[in-house]
């Protein structure tokens, strides 16, 4: 989509928020809702909105793990990180995803249908370990079920 | 605009139709954690079942019986209502069906009211009775998106309660309560709130603290996914106490289904005039909307939590100032925890003299806890402070296996790391853990046993802190950066002697941080060196993990012989035929160990020693014989 219509679109998605009034947070959540991702034009388009500078708006982004300034995978494989996942396993499953799909953490697969996602504990802990497969709760799980998991979703 | 009097007989009238309804109804549990065991599709087929069978449906929230989810209750007309567990989708339609004709044996928990045939009482039951329902009230019982049946529980009441008193009053029974920030923190509530009161500049704001970063921990979720009125009422209370008129709820983007229910449940309390220019003809003037982080563990901080609502990097501050002197966007500003927050309406609700029954001196009323690990039931229980953890572990049914309790990590990574031998006897109060030298914290207890390895979980913990360092501070960034390689080494068999006076070493530095980030990491670490010096000396000079858990220490062996080993074979990410004794892995294994999942006695988990040939101690006499 060429800028001045992206521009325009997002414009559009952060027309209520306003400067000091504690709408960064929302804003930005606002553009990754629509796009998947916050774009590197959406920064610009909120810093005007909520009169911040641009590098205010990049320090912000940057910061907070859950905003991603790259398009998602089709599909999204978040994996908990958290202690009690950790505890049934949590960090052979990551061996057992990270080998299966040759990416790290962070990455996408080259042909962007699957990626992983660094996640935080939510307190589902009676599915321990688990992950998240777009969203979706998916546990317990031993290694081997995580590179059924991804063998599947390959498919 | 309704009048308190109106919207207290509708909802009184809409709950007397769930508690004596006309026909059976069955009461759904939908909280994040019971969606994940299938719960809205348990819902969905028993809503196409209803009409036929003639049954009426409702969702509720999070009861904390987590480990029986998908959990329906059933009220019956003639008052009869039991608990069910474990209604899985699959299983819904012979469940109704069974539900409707009698009792569901199969999946009886429990029975609330009247009685049914060899089902016990729940509140009888050893998970049950040690609990005292105060913050729970309303969780697994009402509708969360139904303000009616907050209303007919007595909801806002307290609110209409508070405003007739002074401000002052209220505030002295909030202090005289002795209740505490339950975040962890244990700050006198009713101090805090005095603060905000006495501070001059406007307009004065409210922070409730939802952001719950903690691991372990989601006590905060159950309340906001069960009873968002609860804290929108403690922060109604809040708001006449101290004279704030604007709120802000800053929820954890981890929780979406929290986000739905607030939103909701503001909205209602905007449509009734609960919120806005004159709270129920109160004349009170507040309104408050969520705003969301997005996974940032420092915006837990108070400060951190500020920064980010002032549109910044969620960055903590120092203080002074603190937050009641200047907070959001410059202006006096009060940050509670969402329990905190609870705990008010709750004072009010069973009234200060009731709360003060429950609980030690130093610390009265309730708190909630999540459990989770290796105890044998995993969920969320609200128990009187003062309770050992031991009698805590006892009524969750011990450890699971009967294994043996090793350890305790509670509070989140920053509140440190107990043997079972100290933990045991501890009384959950904030004063014995101080003691002990630990936090309590925000209610998050992770249970370890044998099989868990404290080495692996400081690698864990370590990497955490780090990754969540803001970066502000030198000692925290480049501290926890250090400790991260330690223990990294540590457990790959490369640890130095030097790095235990290393740890002490960036402890004493780290205490020269601007926040509790900084000055905390470095808990966890110490208590291992103090309670768990044999596991971490096995590691570092024995180059072994007693547990069998840390991946750099362990192979991956055949040991025997069966088609399961085709199944490993396959299963493998590193694509190692596993062909016996010793496969030939050119270092490829990347210590997955799905091999072993498919194949548990063919595949054996072991270190260096195992199959050491042992050294004979040679004698004095066999040497001169050997000559």
């Amino acid at each position: 989509m060429p800028d001045n219509e992206a521009t325009l679109e997002i414009g559009h998605l952060v027309s209520d928020f306003k400067p000091a009034d504690g709408d960064l947070m929302g804003a930005l959540h606002a553009v990754q809702h629509h796009y998947g991702y916050v774009p590197k034009i959406a920064m610009k388009v909120v810093a005007r909105q909520l009169r911040l500078s641009e590098a205010q708006v990049y320090g912000a982004a940057t910061f907070y793990s859950e905003f991603r300034l790259t398009p998602p995978p089709e599909t999204l494989i978040s994996w908990c990180s958290g202690p009690t996942c950790r505890l049934k396993g949590g960090d052979r499953i990551r061996q057992a995803l990270e080998t299966e799909l040759g990416i790290g953490m962070g990455q996408n697969t080259p042909d962007n249908k699957l990626g992983l996602h660094f996640g935080q504990c939510n307190g589902t802990c009676e599915h321990a370990a688990q992950v998240w497969v777009d969203g979706k709760v998916t546990g317990p799980l031993t290694a081997a079920d995580a590179v059924k998991l991804v063998r599947d979703l390959k498919k | 605009m309704p009048t308190f009097e109106e919207l207290r007989q509708q909802g009184q009238a809409a709950w007397a139709a769930v508690e004596k309804p006309a026909r059976p109804l069955f009461v759904v549990s939908i909280n994040t954690s019971s969606i994940a065991a299938g719960a809205r599709a348990t819902y969905a087929a028993l809503e196409k079942l209803a009409p036929s069978l003639g049954f009426d449906l409702m969702q509720t929230g999070d009861d904390g019986i987590t480990w029986a989810e998908p959990i329906v209750q059933v009220r019956k007309p003639d008052g009869q209502h039991v608990l069910y567990g474990h209604v899985t989708p699959d299983r819904a339609e012979a469940f109704a069906a069974a539900a409707m004709q009698g009792v569901a044996k199969d999946h009886a928990v429990g029975v609330i009211h009247g009685s049914a045939d060899g089902v016990p009482m729940l509140w009888e039951l050893d998970w049950a009775k040690m609990q005292v329902r105060w913050l729970m009230y309303n969780c697994g019982v009402i509708d969360p998106d139904n303000i009616d049946h907050y209303f007919g529980r007595g909801g806002y009441h307290q609110f209409m309660d508070a405003v007739k008193m002074s401000r002052d009053d209220l505030i002295n029974i909030v202090k005289g309560s002795t209740l505490r920030g339950h975040s962890g923190s244990f700050f006198s509530t009713g101090t805090k709130w005095q603060f905000l009161k006495d501070a001059t500049a406007e307009p004065k704001y409210l922070v409730c603290n939802a952001d719950e970063g903690d691991p372990g921990a989601w006590v905060n979720r159950v309340v906001m996914e069960s009873d968002p009125h609860m804290l929108i009422e403690g922060l109604l209370i809040g708001a006449y106490a101290t004279g704030a008129t604007w709120g802000w709820i800053y929820l954890r983007e981890e929780y979406p289904l929290a986000y739905e229910r607030l939103n909701r449940a503001i909205a209602d309390c905007r449509d009734r005039g609960i919120l806005g220019e004159n709270a129920l003809g109160t004349g009170v003037r507040f309104d408050c909307e969520v705003v969301r982080g997005a996974g940032a563990y420092v915006c837990g901080d108070e400060t951190g939590l500020i920064s980010s609502i002032n549109d910044e990097r969620g960055m903590p501050r120092i203080k002074p100032p603190f937050p009641a002197q200047s907070g959001v966007l410059g202006k006096p500003t009060n940050v509670n925890n969402v329990e905190t927050y609870a705990c008010v309406t709750t004072l009010l609700r069973v009234g200060a003299e009731t709360f003060s029954t429950v609980g030690p001196e130093a610390n009265r009323g309730t708190k909630m806890f999540t459990v989770s690990g290796a105890c044998a039931k995993t969920g969320c229980i609200e128990v009187p402070f003062g309770i050992t953890v031991n009698e805590l572990l006892a009524g969750i049914g011990g450890i699971a296996g009967g294994r043996p309790f090793k350890a305790l990590q509670q509070g989140g990574p920053l509140s440190g790391l107990l043997p079972a031998s100290i933990a045991g006897d501890l009384p959950l109060e904030p004063e014995p853990f101080r003691a002990a030298g630990v936090g309590m914290g925000g209610g998050g207890l992770i249970f370890l046993d044998d099989t868990h390895c404290v080495v692996d979980l400081n690698v864990m913990m370590a990497h955490f802190l780090e990754d969540e360092s803001c970066a502000r501070c030198t000692t925290c960034r480049i501290g926890n950066q250090r400790m991260v390689e330690i223990f990294e080494r540590t457990a790959r068999g490369e640890g130095r002697e030097e790095d235990a006076g290393h740890l002490k070493q960036l402890d004493a530095s780290m205490q020269f941080s601007n926040c509790f980030h900084g000055t905390l990491s470095p808990t966890l670490a110490r208590n291992t060196l103090q309670h768990f010096r044999e596991e971490y000396d096995a590691h570092l000079y024995e180059h072994r993990c007693p547990a069998k858990v840390c991946q750099g220490m362990i192979k991956y062996v055949v040991v025997g012989n069966s088609p399961a080993l085709a199944e490993a074979a396959k299963i493998c990410p590193d694509h190692i035929a596993a062909t016996g004794p010793q496969p030939d892995t050119d270092g490829r294994c990347s210590r997955g160990g799905a091999c072993r999942d498919v194949a548990p006695d063919e595949i054996a988990v072991q270190d260096r020693y195992d199959g050491a040939i042992p050294l004979r101690v040679i004698a004095p006499a066999d040497v001169a014989r050997s000559g």
